[in-house]
């Protein structure tokens, strides 16, 4: 007799939500298996992969990146180029320079950027911030009043501010907004259940359940996601049923392993290589921990992840 | 140099100083309660002082707003003195009271409450029986003849009317057997202890005093109350309360350890509660009940761990330190005359045994008092106070934990919070469509609102939840006259306007109340559930809930399960039970059956310390949404949006 191995998708499953518009457009989630379990049942949609674009871009000086981006000095320059990554399925654009305490660039600067973007590329657009609660709220209002119509996230609404970008991004402008919360599940359910409570359907909701560079207290993100992700299959609990987004280069494009260049650390090697290898690493962890999209930032590092995520899926 | 401190509602005091002492330290030494819960490091605001006259040096905080500042307004805290000044103190000693509505059997309600307790411990068969004697004696006075002295005499006295063999007679008697022998004649009253074959004399004294009393001590944190019990007759003589005078050593029990570690400081913390809390309410009590002090025979105390260390005198430090192991559980062998209690010095002063660090007496002798170690079916017994104390278990088993609930359930933490007195508002409902409020408060019909009691919270947050007005996080989600919201956005909601309220004060509630409240429920309700977990149990196994507390027997259990904060059970299966605390102490103290009985339930009680437990702190984050981030645990709460 020959072996038939038993299967066992879960009767939950991953909210499936679509990202753009026309040809471009990407689902993430869909699943009702734990991450790259192909054998218990078909991954409806692999996870994605994000390019970050920020707008304090031309302090990068990974050599690779400033090469991909030779010629490029507008943030919609960067963008169209990024199109063209290989592996790349959406554009994240992140708003860094509007934080007040930085260099506190204006909305209307950010917005004129962002809707740039959208007239130059076709592939979806995430937008992140400054993570300042105030600014943050007013920049993603007023760049989703912006891009309506391109069915565009905002990373993030958080328990401070989920009430003025839920009811912007979501309600008024039809948009996806994105719930960050702190390695905590509880926590995140609670914003999923509030930003539900302002009658936000489900199918508009992205999570960051929370982020670290691996060796970071990475422990917490890895079981937080284990948790969310079984939770959501395995209790069918509704209100962790979305999918996850990962922002992973912010987090390990600051750390020292990235950052410290080869003469104070001669014995670590090529920076630009560590910076790979932190992006790779953290990025395949969060993949395999549950994951539906990674935000990552170096060409190779996305090239790297798309094929891990061909080969699995 | 020196210092006046005029208080509001009492006689000034006036300290010597030199310059640069701190003022809330000075405060401290000239015995002038001023609150400081946060044991004076700045953080916690409360220990206001507003100066009248000279100068002090004082860092400017972001509890005073410039107003307040220029009104002369400083925190003692982080004053120091520079020259001879006045400065005008709060009247604290009644914000002290107002953390707590004390079950101190000062209301039919609460004695009903108590004297079903007694009965419930009768039936479980423990008879209220003790080993104290007062024996009337008419001996013939010596003559030449009869040549025996007198201690003999007495002893022969004591063996023919009790029929035992020995009689033992202490110094504290043998000192004035003559004298009091001579003065009535030889008939006399002996009063003591039978111990098998033995009788120890105790004292000694007129034929017209033959009453033996026993005092029932419950020391809370922030409130002692006390009962004196006729030892033959088990009736109450006197009854009283007072608030528990370290609290101008901290608030909680971890700021009362911190101060007894300093030099000095278990002997200031033991004199605060013996000399300047216990001594004049025993003495206030003696003098209601007609007896003398000495006629307390069995004195019995229900306090949590820190408070019996602090009464003992001994070293409070392990209790907070890990591996959190205190000086002792049970102990024996304290006497009155240790503690110079004004009681007869004999007389055992019996601890109600810890069983943790954060397990204490006050909770074994509630358990003792709830009777659920008697019982088949499966009982939570919970004690709402600073401290949140659970029991869980039945005549087989019986697990305890401890949460830190901090001060909500009794009005501290909260804005407009209060004891249970007149002007509180102790019930509540709201109107879904026009959010207007119904107000039950507490005093004669027409009484204004003051302020806003334990109960009145939970009925205000669960209806405020219900009516879709607060969200799950306890933020204002809908907008009208009744919600009211400061510079910053955090709303409010009103409960009675200036024009409305007793004091022309607006009387709300919120959002950082709210979030405090939610907080505390939080503590409770995920020790519960910890608890529950640790046994392999869940919510629907609970037969009853028994709850007890300062928070008082006004409180709306459906509004609590509403919320979250108490399980989601047929509402049948609770009871408010009052001051168990202070209900197992009597007992101990009339019954030496219910003495032996709260040992055994004291060692057979297994302690979960829930900071070392894994899961924990996730269920309390899962507990601190209204009414559970889990709502499948809490199907009957519901929201009317």
């Amino acid at each position: 007799m020959s072996f038939v191995p038993k299967t066992q998708p879960f009767s939950g499953k991953i909210n499936a939500v679509t990202l753009g518009t026309g040809d471009k457009a990407i689902v993430i989630g869909g699943q009702n298996v734990l991450p790259f379990y192909t054998f218990d049942a078909p991954i409806e949609n692999a996870p994605k992969i994000g390019v970050e674009i920020s707008d304090a871009a031309d302090t990068w000086t990974a050599p690779a990146i400033v090469d991909f981006y030779a010629g490029c000095t507008t943030m919609a320059e960067r963008a169209k180029k990024a199109e063209t990554m290989e592996g790349a399925d959406f554009l994240c654009l992140h708003f860094e320079s509007a934080d007040p305490n930085g260099a506190n660039r204006s909305v209307e600067d950010c917005v004129a950027d962002a809707k740039a973007v959208a007239d130059a590329v076709s592939m979806p657009i995430v937008i992140m911030g400054c993570k300042n609660i105030e600014k943050d709220g007013e920049l993603f209002s007023k760049i989703a009043e912006a891009l309506q119509g391109k069915n565009i996230l905002a990373l993030s609404a958080r328990a401070e501010d989920y009430k003025t970008v839920g009811a912007s991004v979501a309600l008024a402008y039809g948009q996806k907004v994105g719930a960050e919360t702190a390695d905590d599940i509880n926590l995140a359910k609670q914003l999923n259940i509030m930003l539900k409570g302002l009658s936000i359907a489900p199918e508009n909701i992205v999570m960051n359940i929370g982020t670290a560079a691996v060796g970071y207290g990475y422990e917490y993100v890895a079981s937080t996601l284990d948790r969310v992700r079984a939770a959501a299959l395995a209790q069918s609990d509704a209100d962790l049923q979305m999918p996850i987004m990962a922002p992973v280069s912010p987090d390990t494009w600051g750390v020292k392993e990235s950052i410290a260049s080869e003469e104070d650390e001669p014995t670590w090697g090529c920076a630009e290589v560590r910076a790979i290898d932190m992006e790779v690493s953290t990025a395949a962890a969060d993949l395999v921990g549950g994951a539906d999209a990674v935000i990552l930032r170096h060409p190779a590092a996305v090239a790297t992840i798309k094929q891990f995520i061909n080969e699995l899926v | 140099m020196k210092v006046t401190f005029q208080i509001e509602g009492a006689t000034p005091v006036e300290i010597e100083c030199n310059a640069g002492d701190n003022l809330l330290e000075l405060a401290r030494r000239a015995n002038v309660a001023i609150d400081a819960p946060c044991s004076g490091n700045g953080s916690c605001g409360k220990c206001r002082v507003r100066l009248m006259d000279g100068q002090l040096d004082s860092i400017k905080s972001r509890h005073i707003s410039d107003e307040e500042y220029e009104a002369g307004w400083r925190l003692s805290c982080n004053s120091k003195v520079m020259g001879d000044c006045t400065v005008f103190v709060p009247d604290i000693a009644s914000a002290y009271q107002s953390r707590m509505k004390t079950a101190d059997l000062s209301s039919p309600e609460e004695v009903a409450i108590f004297e079903k307790c007694q009965n419930d411990l009768k039936a479980s068969g423990i008879t209220f029986a003790n080993r104290f004697r007062s024996v009337l004696l008419q001996m013939s006075e010596p003559t030449e003849e009869d040549t025996m002295p007198d201690n003999e005499r007495l002893t022969w006295a004591v063996q023919d009317a009790l029929g035992v063999e020995k009689v033992e007679i202490p110094y504290f008697v043998m000192v004035k057997l003559a004298s009091t022998l001579r003065s009535h004649g030889f008939a006399v009253c002996v009063k003591g202890e039978l111990a098998g074959d033995t009788f120890r004399c105790m004292d000694i004294c007129g034929s017209d005093d033959k009453m033996i009393v026993g005092c029932a001590i419950d020391i809370g944190t922030t409130t002692v109350s006390m009962v004196l019990a006729d030892l033959e007759t088990g009736k109450i003589l006197a009854k009283g309360s007072s608030g528990n005078g370290q609290i101008r050593y901290g608030a909680d029990v971890i700021n009362r350890i911190i101060e007894q570690s300093k030099p000095g400081g278990q002997k200031k913390l033991q004199d605060a509660i013996v000399k300047e809390t216990l001594t004049p309410i025993i003495a206030k009590l003696c003098q209601t009940a007609g007896i003398t002090a000495s006629s307390i025979v069995r004195m019995s105390i229900g306090a949590n761990t820190t408070m019996n260390h602090l009464l003992v005198g001994v070293d409070a430090d392990p209790v907070r330190m890990d591996p959190y192991i205190p000086s002792f559980f049970g102990w024996q062998g304290l006497k009155a005359g240790d503690l110079s209690l004004p009681a007869n010095p004999l007389a055992d002063v019996m601890i109600a045994p810890n069983i943790g660090s954060y397990v204490g007496g006050d909770i074994t002798a509630g358990t003792l008092a709830a009777t659920i170690w008697d019982k088949d079916e499966m009982s939570l017994f919970i004690d709402l106070g600073t401290n949140g104390e659970i029991v869980f278990g039945n005549r087989d088993f019986l697990m305890s934990c401890a949460c830190s609930a901090g001060p909500a359930f009794e009005g501290g933490d909260i804005s407009c919070g209060m004891r249970a007195t007149d002007g509180a508002v102790e019930a509540c409902t709201v109107d879904k469509d026009t959010m207007e409020p119904t107000l039950q408060v507490v005093g004669e019909p027409g009484q204004k609102p003051v302020g806003i009691c334990g109960s009145g919270i939970i009925d205000i947050i669960s209806e405020l939840y219900r009516c879709g007005i607060i969200n799950a996080r306890g933020l204002f989600t809908r907008e009208g006259d009744r919600v009211r919201r400061d510079r910053h956005g955090c709303g409010r909601y009103v409960l009675a306007y200036e024009k409305e309220s007793e004091t022309g004060r607006e009387i709300s509630i919120n959002e950082v109340d709210i979030d405090n409240f939610i907080r505390a429920k939080g503590a409770i309700f995920s020790a519960i559930d910890t608890l529950l977990r640790s046994v392999d149990m869940t919510v629907d196994m609970i037969d009853k809930v028994y709850v007890a507390g300062g928070i008082g027997s006004g409180i709306n259990m459906k509004n609590a399960v509403n919320i979250g904060m108490l399980p989601d059970v047929e509402l049948e299966k609770f009871s408010y039970i009052g001051n168990s605390s202070l209900s197992g102490a009597y007992a101990l103290a009339v019954s030496d059956e219910a003495s032996t009985k709260c040992a055994e339930v004291a060692a057979n009680m297994t302690y979960l310390e829930l900071s070392t437990y894994p899961g924990y702190m996730d269920s309390f984050v899962a507990a601190c949404f209204i009414p559970h981030t889990d709502a499948k645990l809490f199907p009957s709460s519901h929201q009317e949006v």
